[in-house]
């Protein structure tokens, strides 16, 4: 076939464009920028002054970025372990040859497709609510006292349950993806062994889903790295200490927000510089961890 | 109808328990939205959402509709889904052809870099793209427009990009012989080919640009452009004055609902297209 070099130019021009205009000139613009002292995010160049590592001094020592960290932090570790193992269950228990396997799957899997606000809306506005709210309701059919979900103390976790809650499909169809990639006569020799359900589980789909394993955690990262719809919805007026996470500082920073005095791009685009690094790092010690011997079977 | 074994549907009992309280849980959650949707504030309050006392409060949907906007805000966000599903494909589709077809000049590079692409925080992006836009003075709807169409552009050429990969060459000889132009075999003989997989990509293009939230709330100016997320939140936001709950679930419903449906149709597609495409061990 011959080569059409002024197709492959005019084919390929326009998604160049797209790269250069909406990642790579930006990815580099932000990074320049975490280094300079610049107040509004549409100052130009001109308007820069160099500021070394200042932002980053700046945004370490502020107390309000240091809570945001934290909030992340538990978020990504508490919430990713509860979610990842929910989810593992559930593909564990979709894939044990249950009747309607299509449908849990994909029942299971739907809050991921629906829109996260009226997500976030429905878990607020209903589960969580004082006076009407299910769990509240739930608590009066057992005698027990109402609680504040949405309190100052409560927020945060109950923020998490629900991202948790949003979250488990996704995963959960990363799992069974994997586990039916494992061969069947794995677990029939294994039965014939005589190894048990829980064996055959720790012995033959763990160490095979390694690879998926790895990816799930990866993601895992990203999402609770990026973490900033759900706080909106639960503190959607005014930033909140309880439920602040590093992209919610960020955009406060950068935007304009409660207890903001002067705009700073500068120390904003540093949170975004560390908040991918964070990303790269977590990636490469999953690499190595989790280093996949490429099983072919 | 097969002989129910009961013996091993015993053994999966604590299995099934497990997957349908989480689905009993949803299906409680989605159904009791639904009943308050047609409720006064009033029956919500007091726990009577589903007895329909005063009937079923249709004028919920209508108040959400017209008087807080929701048409506004549904029209919006269909005009951005349906825009850039299109316009990504014009973009990506005839660069996912000849970077599958072509070893070129860059050609490697531009692969790597949508791949890249495709990882990047969209916080990294976010303030550099915001100071063009005010330095170009774009505004209104055919920003988010845009923006949308270069966002998914990355996802869509690598998504395309393995599915031409799979065609054998022949078409390509066959047309050549015949005289059909290298364009035009592409539009007519090759993008035919690969429709499963447009039609996939499609549905996840539709669908993330119908529940994005960030680029919409930062650049929404006005509430004529104003998309589905960041309207329903400014309802929530409103509702201290307004006191309208019914209205308020009514929204909740109209903007859960194109998705939804589209789900409940596809859902084989999509959950084969979630775990088929990037996503390998």
């Amino acid at each position: 076939m011959k080569k059409n070099k002024a197709m492959i130019f005019w084919f390929s021009l326009p998604s160049l464009l797209c790269l250069l205009i909406m990642f790579v000139y930006p990815v580099c613009r932000t990074v320049l920028m975490s280094f300079f002292k610049v107040e509004s995010v549409t100052a130009g160049l001109s308007d820069w002054g160099f500021n070394g590592i200042g932002n980053y001094t700046k945004i370490f020592g502020s107390q309000t970025f240091r809570t945001a960290m934290g909030n992340m932090l538990l978020i990504w570790l508490v919430g990713g372990v509860i979610t990842l193992l929910l989810a593992m269950l559930m593909a564990v228990v979709i894939t044990s040859g249950i009747r309607g396997k299509k449908f849990f799957r994909a029942a299971i899997y739907m809050p991921n497709i629906i829109s996260a606000v009226a997500l976030a809306t429905m878990w607020i506005q209903y589960i969580f609510n004082y006076d009407y709210g299910l769990l509240n309701e739930m608590a009066k059919l057992f005698g027990g006292d109402k609680i504040k979900w949405l309190g100052s103390d409560m927020k945060f976790w109950s923020m998490v349950a629900a991202f948790i809650f949003g979250s488990v499909g996704y995963y959960m169809l990363i799992y069974i993806s994997g586990i039916e990639g494992i061969p069947l006569d794995f677990f029939e020799a294994a039965t014939l062994d005589g190894a048990g359900k829980v064996k055959q589980f720790t012995k033959i789909t763990l160490p095979l889903l390694k690879g998926v394993i790895k990816t799930s955690i990866t993601f895992w990262s990203i999402n609770a790295t990026t973490f900033f719809l759900w706080t909106k919805m639960f503190s959607p007026i005014d930033t909140e200490e309880s439920t602040i996470v590093p992209v919610v500082y960020l955009y406060d920073t950068v935007f304009g927000g409660k207890g903001v005095v002067t705009r700073d791009a500068g120390a904003g685009a540093a949170v975004g510089v560390v908040l991918t690094l964070i990303i790269i790092i977590v990636y490469e010690i999953t690499e190595k961890l989790f280093k996949s011997d490429d099983l072919e079977y | 109808m097969k002989n129910i074994n009961w013996k091993k549907e015993l053994k999966l009992l604590p299995g099934y328990i497990i997957v349908a309280i989480w689905v009993l849980f949803t299906a409680v959650m989605l159904s009791w939205i639904l009943g308050a949707s047609f409720s006064t504030s009033k029956e919500i309050f007091s726990g009577s959402i589903f007895k329909f006392e005063t009937g079923i409060h249709w004028e919920n949907y209508v108040t959400a509709w017209q008087v807080q906007n929701v048409s506004v805000f549904f029209g919006n966000s269909l005009l951005y889904s349906v825009v850039a599903c299109f316009g990504v494909l014009a973009i990506s589709a005839p660069a996912a052809y000849v970077l599958s077809r072509w070893k070129f000049t860059g050609g490697r590079t531009l692969r790597i870099g949508l791949v890249i692409a495709m990882s990047v925080p969209i916080i990294m992006v976010i303030m550099p793209i915001y100071s063009i836009v005010v330095r170009l003075g774009i505004k209104g709807r055919v920003l988010l427009m845009l923006l949308y169409i270069m966002m998914r552009v990355p996802y869509t050429t690598i998504y395309l990009l393995d599915f031409f990969a799979t065609l054998s060459k022949s078409y390509e000889e066959a047309a050549y012989l015949d005289g059909c132009s290298a364009p035009n075999t592409f539009l007519r003989i090759m993008l035919p080919l690969v429709q499963p997989a447009v039609v996939t990509v499609t549905i996840f293009n539709f669908m993330s640009v119908w529940n994005e939230f960030f680029m919409a709330l930062i650049f929404t100016s006005s509430e004529s452009m104003t998309p589905v997320g960041v309207g329903l939140l400014n309802i929530i936001n409103s509702m201290k004055y307004t006191g309208n709950y019914g209205g308020m679930f009514a929204a909740v419903i109209i903007v859960f609902l194109p998705t939804f449906l589209l789900y409940i149709f596809m859902s084989e597609k999509i959950i084969a297209g979630v775990t088929g495409g990037g996503v390998k061990g």
